[in-house]
């Protein structure tokens, strides 16, 4: 396999996109990833597109045939991918795999979602048909009540405290007020979403213990990246972001299978294959997005990636050590939580946001300083097919 | 009272209990099972109270959980209570089968805990 690199990264700002229908966004998406890598005239070679549920949220299929010709990029070869909310990574890797194995030389990859088009009732129903279909989901069973037993589990066993979440869920809007491509551009308080009488209102649960702070909106949204060969990278105008690793595990279906529900298999191993590939170790890393779909996953998936040992994710929040200017900056770009969650886009949004990271080029307040390499994690389903990498600035 | 109509899967070979159903054994791979019913009560493992509810419930809340028979098989099912403090992980539950979702104007059936205090 031959080293791959990031030279293009564009994204659109996700919230409630009304006058955008989604081959709108995954169209401006890709337009602004060709023009950060100046492809020019430059042809590509394939088109990857992850979209969960254009089928059942929009009546539209094959939406990778329709975007290369809305583009003008025929006759590229295009194919859509699904893998749930793991999509985008899933795209990626695909892209990633075709340019390493040197059939392609410039793919584009671009990931998108229009969930506002249906009520939140209907939302809701659409992401939770990636449950068991008559295991799980006949009982109604939503994605925020699996977390929620899943939070029950964790509290019991590691001690993580509803104040726990509280410190992600204001850590992570308050990095997504400077983020302009953020759906939720609010700052939230302790007091307005915790301790106060109107706090019933502001912050009510969801799928207890979770309460509506802890979970990320349903959003819409597209991001895009250029992927080309490491030895072509000088054609670009760039700081080329090398691929430098990356790893995909699954897990059981349902939770009730798994011999201990709080383990998340599919983190760990997915982290560990990518670590292994970049040839690094979680002290190296120095920036992060994880798939913080839920507060309760952020601290989870810190420990199960190796930032903190098992249990000490919590305490970590609490001392600021994920912070920006903490140990390990977990979703500066303000994660699912306030960026917003287009399910097929988050995994290329990810990455779009370690991107920019790495090249230095965010304002000074969002900025993790001499940031070299970073990670991520985009958790399908609840946490049974999983995909992390490892990226790494190109000219260190 | 209905009976309850789920079957999980004893692998024949290493003994591993599976519900829902897998064609291979997780555990050993083997492929032969011997069908077996949920026998007694029901340990609570896990629940929630889930208040943002998917297309076809009207009810406010309901509250779905994870549970183990006295046999072994872990199963998901709804769970009669009106508020977390109703419920304990470890107590113990009684199963029963109902109408747990209408889909397409169809009932469908399956599994309702209520908790034995």
């Amino acid at each position: 396999m031959r080293p791959v690199a990031i030279v293009g990264a564009g994204m659109i700002p996700f919230g409630r996109r009304d006058d955008d229908n989604l081959m709108d966004m995954l169209a401006y998406a890709s337009l602004n990833a060709l023009d950060d890598a100046g492809l020019g005239d430059k042809g590509v070679q394939a088109v990857y597109v992850a979209n969960m549920g254009a089928g059942m949220l929009n009546h539209q299929m094959s939406v990778a045939s329709a975007l290369v010709d809305r583009l003008s990029l025929l006759p590229a070869a295009a194919e859509s991918i699904e893998n749930g909310p793991a999509s985008g990574a899933s795209a990626i890797k695909n892209g990633l795999l075709a340019v390493a194995s040197g059939y392609y030389d410039l793919v584009l990859v671009v990931g998108g979602e229009k969930m506002r088009d249906v009520s939140g009732w209907r939302a809701t129903d659409f992401v939770a048909s990636m449950t068991h279909p008559t295991a799980e989901y006949i009982y109604g069973i939503t994605l925020p009540g699996m977390a929620g037993m899943f939070t029950r589990l964790y509290m019991q066993k590691y001690g993580v405290t509803r104040e726990h979440l509280v410190q992600v869920a204001i850590k992570n809007q308050e990095m997504g007020a400077l983020n302009p491509y953020a759906h939720v551009e609010s700052r939230i308080t302790h007091e307005g979403i915790v301790d106060s009488w109107h706090s019933r209102v502001n912050n009510p649960p969801v799928a207890d213990p979770l309460h509506l702070y802890d979970v990320c909106p349903v959003s819409d949204g597209a991001a895009a990246v250029i992927l080309a060969p490491l030895d072509r990278v000088k054609e670009f105008k760039k700081t080329p972001i090398v691929i430098a690793g990356f790893g995909q595990a699954t897990d059981t279906h349902t939770l009730q299978e798994r011999d201990d529900p709080t383990d998340l298999k599919a983190v760990t191993l997915a982290a560990q294959q990518a670590f292994e590939m970049a040839k690094m170790k979680p002290s190296d890393i120095h920036v992060a997005e994880l798939h913080d779909a839920f507060t309760i996953l952020e601290i989870a998936e810190s420990e199960h990636v190796g930032f903190f040992k098992k249990g000490e994710g919590a305490k970590a929040v609490e001392q600021g050590k994920t912070k920006l200017g903490g140990q390990i900056p977990i979703n500066v770009s303000g994660g699912l939580k306030a960026r917003g969650h287009p399910v097929g886009a988050t995994g290329v949004a990810q990455v779009v946001d370690i991107v920019w990271q790495l090249r230095h080029e965010l304002p000074k307040e969002r900025q993790v300083q001499n940031a070299v390499n970073g990670l991520t994690v985009n958790f399908g389903g609840f946490g049974n097919n999983v995909l992390s990498f490892i990226l790494r600035r190109g000219d260190k | 009272m209905k009976k309850i109509d789920i079957v999980a899967y004893k692998c024949k070979k290493c003994g591993k209990l599976h519900f829902p159903q897998h064609d291979r054994c997780l555990a050993c791979k083997g492929r032969e099972f011997e069908k077996i019913a949920p026998q007694g009560n029901a340990k609570l493992i896990t629940f929630s109270q889930i208040f943002n509810l998917p297309w076809g419930f009207d009810n406010r809340f309901i509250f779905v959980g994870v549970a183990e028979f006295e046999n072994g098989v872990k199963a998901m099912g709804q769970i009669a209570a009106n508020a977390p403090a109703d419920l304990k992980l470890g107590m113990t539950l009684k199963p029963t089968w109902d109408v747990v979702r209408v889909i397409s104007g169809e009932n469908v059936y399956g599994l309702k805990f209520e908790p034995i205090r």
